[in-house]
């Protein structure tokens, strides 16, 4: 009996022996700004790039990006390849895919490294069945074995229980995803040389696969796909106007427990609980919340959670990784002046 | 002047479904409309809550209005007056069924009932930690050949903060008085409560055979349970599904033990209590002596009685799967009953349950006027032991 | 309406929690932790459903692993959806994402009529959030990820809404992939009318290689170019408690740097 072949196609990669030795970054961006991820793993790819001796290239997709194109310079990049039409002023899976991998065929880097980012996620899936080659998914460490032109990458599963080391030696290019806010964001040198150029590659309408009807930026009320949660309790009596400027300052959203809700300090779709809503942030700021099981179940699943009571014996202090023994009203305060002064710093 | 005459037309189909879904359990009922009168939500809600209406409802085969369906506390002071006897809370569990039949309505409920298929508990919890309350007790692992009792511990107490306190001074109390007793561990399977209130019968009795499986297996014939709620199951339905092994509350075992010489407790600081019945272990099951024989076996405290209490004691609003589902500020059951406490003048506000002692603490942060402390009365018992 | 088949591709993982790292070895020791669905693909079977109910569709599960996903499987049936599909052979153990979206593109491929694959957002064990892209990019299909909710409209569109920075509401061509945002629904409970035909009735068919057509050095470990050198449990597992002493101006400071990395995108 013939064995009937599966008909998918596979696409043409290219192996160790074949590539060249380059390390690329795909840089994503945004209203005229890298995403703090690109830039972190331009600083990496700098420190990669010079233990390998190889050249570190950026891949810059959009319209009119000339301007961060040669700011990529400075972060590090010797080259940057500039792929820009009107069509890309937004990010399009189904294009960027296609016309990065043209790139990619035609360069052959050694390493491509991504930030693992809604959309650089899903780009690095299809670049790397395009290119039949490995991709390890939001890393937290990269390290070169230069006798090899190897890169090893730590990963965590399991629910951040497991730590792995992986890699791909054979096909290339060897792919990574970072996590963001690993790797520190790299110094600026304004001074620094490098090339940016623009590359030719085949853009036709049929690749926009999708079209965006309607964006918004800020939604309806949905708190269990927030990233960053602050939440108030009693202890705030009342105040969430300060919380509402917190969380402003850290791009989050606001919460709270019952009584402030029964109060009518925030609305009942923001209650954070058993009986509320049951979220999954990744930073959740509990200020002035005595802990009560009914409402950790709503935060317990955060990646961060760091609590503030003024009662050192408040259960809350059991379910966080950072603890705070302060009057709320001046702890906010405190800690929105350190954001301040931080800020000031990062923009000087 | 003439009116137009409403009707309503009988849909046998729902009528039939019904008549299955409560096992007939509506038809003594003839209206008398004293379950509305005597529900607690009559004083909570701007309209009330007909009972009467769901019944009625029933028994013609009418769906009504069924959001109200999730009001239900299963308080039992409607069955405690009902002069036909009508399992009027049972009536309105059955009826929870058409929610799910029909994926109406639900809320965050599949959540809960998902949690206990996944995880062993309706709280979201991981089934590994079961036993996190107890890890520097040194637990026997229950043995048929050493041990009498089966101390059951229940989901809430071993998860909840608040609650295991209440499981760790059960453990004092029982080591004190020399019992011979052994826990499940890991291997405590959910009584599935949760499940029946919130009205999915059916996956409540699959439940309920898997746990009964392993009681076979690790062959309990004797079992001690912390909170009324799983209590309830025991004696109760799961008899009804083969169960064969007898069950007391903690509040009967530790009174039992104090009648019998084989606990003493010591006098402490004078203190004033007063005791709020769970409605499961009163109403539920009639027990309204044992804890109060705890309470008055204890040296130093004075027992003063708050009104109403025993059979018409007021619900703290945690049970019929209320403790999942919010309710709006001024409609809940346990601020009324803090400040019938309150008006006590006792200190101390004794319970007997891990979900009205999570009520009325809820309610006591919020409301201002006395401060109590809330505590099960096996925490208080197991404050007054022989010092170590 | 036209009738619609969709496939919702799942998985079977081990509670996170439960999973150790025999040292010797080096392997993770799985046989004693408890298995459940992966939890994003209850949110990603619960939207097939609605599309489903929807479009008067057909829902057929399709998942690579070993038999004894099965009774796990088929409380999917059991939610109401329509078809079983298992992808299993030794072969295919061992395999990473390239190799694992091959196989599975190949069974989707294999049904041959279907309009919508939908996929949860990541795994719980591996978490990569590779699959649903690679899935789409074997079969040259597009990819709408990070789904809350999906229409069928006109001939052969989807409309989603997606959260990703914002809400947006994006139309694709179908045949087309969807992921779906972990936790963007309440997965309906079982429906005990259909749990008898679910666990003890309906067939659950199950391919290998021959039946797939796969080709032996694609699948499994010998088709995944990535290789795993290294392997350790995480020092730290449950919450750090750690106090925070000093003035508030020097704790705001840390406080800073510690949340630095978590707020960077």
């Amino acid at each position: 009996m013939s064995r009937k072949k599966s008909r998918l196609e596979l696409p043409e990669g290219y192996r160790a022996d074949q590539a060249g030795q380059g390390i690329w970054v795909y840089l994503e961006h945004r209203d005229g700004e890298f995403a703090s991820v690109s830039l972190e793993l331009l600083g990496k790819g700098r420190k990669l790039a010079d233990q390998a001796g190889v050249e570190l290239s950026g891949l810059l997709l959009g319209d009119s990006v000339e301007t961060l194109g040669e700011s990529a310079i400075s972060f590090g990049a010797d080259e940057v390849c500039v792929i820009e039409d009107p069509r890309l002023a937004a990010f399009n899976l189904e294009a960027f895919s296609d016309l990065v991998c043209q790139a990619v065929q035609e360069g052959k880097p050694g390493v491509l490294l991504l930030g693992a980012t809604h959309d650089g996620r899903d780009l690095a899936g299809r670049l790397a069945v395009r290119l039949q080659t490995g991709l390890n998914a939001d890393c937290t460490e990269l390290v070169l074995d230069p006798a090899r032109g190897v890169l090893i990458s730590e990963v965590t599963g399991f629910g951040g229980g497991i730590i792995a080391l992986l890699e791909c030696p054979d096909r290339r290019p060897q792919m990574s995803t970072v996590r963001p806010g690993v790797f520190p964001l790299p110094e600026r040198n304004p001074a620094r040389k490098g090339r940016v150029l623009r590359i030719a590659t085949n853009i036709t309408d049929e690749i926009f696969a999708t079209t965006v009807l309607e964006k918004e930026e800020r939604h309806t009320v949905d708190l269990t796909q927030a990233d960053t949660l602050v939440c108030g309790g009693r202890g705030m009596d009342g105040d969430f106007d300060s919380l509402r400027e917190l969380a402003s300052v850290l791009g989050g959203d606001v919460g709270g427990t019952r009584p402030p809700v029964d109060d009518g300090y925030i609305e009942r779709e923001r209650q954070i609980g058993q009986t509320g809503v049951v979220c999954h942030p990744k930073v959740a700021l509990c200020l002035g919340i005595s802990g009560a099981f009914h409402f950790v179940v709503g935060i317990e699943q955060a990646d961060l959670v760091i609590a503030v009571n003024s009662d050192p014996e408040a259960p809350i202090f059991e379910y966080a990784d950072y603890g705070i023994v302060a009057d709320v009203h001046d702890f906010i305060p405190a800690l929105l002046g350190a954001f301040e002064s931080y800020r000031e710093r990062a923009h000087a | 002047m003439t009116e137009e005459l409403k009707t309503f037309t009988l849909n046998d189909d729902l009528w039939q479904e019904l008549l299955e879904l409560t096992d007939g359990a509506a038809a003594p009922c003839f209206q008398c409309g004293v379950c509305t009168a005597i529900c607690p939500w009559g004083d909570a809600r701007p309209d009330g809550f007909s009972v009467r209406g769901i019944l009625r409802a029933a028994q013609l085969g009418e769906l009504g209005e069924l959001e109200s369906l999730w009001l239900c506390s299963g308080c039992l002071q409607c069955e405690a007056s009902c002069p036909r006897g009508v399992e009027i809370s049972g009536v309105i569990q059955s009826l929870r069924y058409l929610l799910w039949r029909r994926r109406s309505s639900l809320h965050n409920l599949p959540s809960v009932l998902w949690s206990c298929y996944w995880n062993n508990n309706p709280l979201g919890q991981p089934p590994s930690a079961r036993m996190d309350w107890a890890v520097d007790l040194n637990l026997p692992d229950f043995d048929p050949s050493q041990h009498e009792w089966l101390f059951y511990v229940g989901c809430t107490a071993s998860y909840d903060r608040r609650a295991q306190e209440v499981a760790r001074a059960a453990v004092r109390v029982l080591r004190a008085a020399g019992v011979s007793f052994g826990v499940l561990g890991l291997d405590e399977p959910c009584c599935g409560e949760s499940v029946l209130r919130l009205g999915h019968r059916p996956f409540f009795e699959d439940m309920a055979r898997k746990a009964l499986a392993i009681f076979d297996q690790r062959e309990v014939k004797h079992l001690v349970a912390l909170s009324p709620h799983c209590y309830d199951m025991f004696a109760h339905e799961y008899p009804q599904l083969g169960a064969e092994f007898d069950v007391q509350h903690i509040t009967r075992f530790v009174a039992d033990l104090l009648e019998q010489g084989r606990l003493h407790l010591h006098a402490g600081d004078p203190v004033r209590v007063t005791f709020h019945d769970p409605c499961l272990l009163g109403r539920g099951n009639g027990e309204y002596e044992a804890p109060r024989t705890i309470l008055k076996n204890t040296p130093g405290l004075e027992f003063a009685p708050m009104q109403p209490e025993g059979e018409d004691g007021l619900c703290c609003g945690g049970g019929g799967g209320r403790m999942y589902l919010e309710t709006p500020p001024g409609e809940r059951f346990g601020d009324t009953r803090v400040r019938q406490a309150q008006a006590s003048g006792a200190s101390v506000l004794a319970t007997a349950c891990p979900l009205c002692i999570a009520c009325l603490e809820d309610s006591m942060k919020v409301l201002g006027g006395e401060p109590m402390s809330v505590l099960d009365v096996v925490e208080i018992a197991a404050r007054h032991l022989e010092p170590a | 309406m036209p009738d619609r088949h969709i496939v919702v591709c799942m998985k079977v993982t081990p509670k996170p929690e439960e999973i150790q790292v025999d040292p010797e070895t080096m392997l993770i020791q799985r046989e004693q932790a408890r298995s459940e669905i992966n939890p994003p693909d209850m949110n990603a079977i619960e939207l097939g459903l609605q599309l489903k109910d929807q479009a008067n569709g057909k829902l057929s599960i399709v998942s690579m692993g070993p038999p004894f996903f099965e009774p796990l499987l088929r409380v999917g049936l059991a939610m109401g959806a329509d078809a079983l599909y298992l992808l299993s052979d030794r072969s295919f153990a061992g395999a990473d994402t390239l190799a694992t979206t091959y196989v599975l593109a190949a069974a989707i491929q294999k049904l041959g009529d279907v309009d919508l694959v939908v996929c949860g957002e990541e795994s719980s064990d591996g978490a990569t959030g590779q699959v649903p892209a690679g899935l789409a990019e074997w079969l040259h299909w597009p990819l709408l990820s990070l789904a809350i909710s999906a229409t069928f409209e006109e001939e052969n569109s989807l409309f989603v809404t997606r959260e990703s920075h914002g809400r947006s509401l994006v139309r694709g061509p179908l045949p087309a992939v969807l992921s779906v945002k972990s936790a963007a629904n309440q997965p309906r409970f079982m429906d005990y009318d259909l749990k008898p035909w679910a666990f003890d009735q309906a067939p659950m068919t199950i391919w290998g290689p021959d039946e797939l057509g796969t080709d032996e050095a694609r699948v499994g470990l010998q088709g995944s170019p990535t290789a795993v050198t290294g392997l350790r449990e995480a020092d730290v597992r449950d919450r750090r408690r750690e106090m925070l002493q000093g003035s508030l101006e020097e704790i705001g400071s840390r406080l800073v740097e510690i949340l630095d990395p978590y707020l960077r995108s």
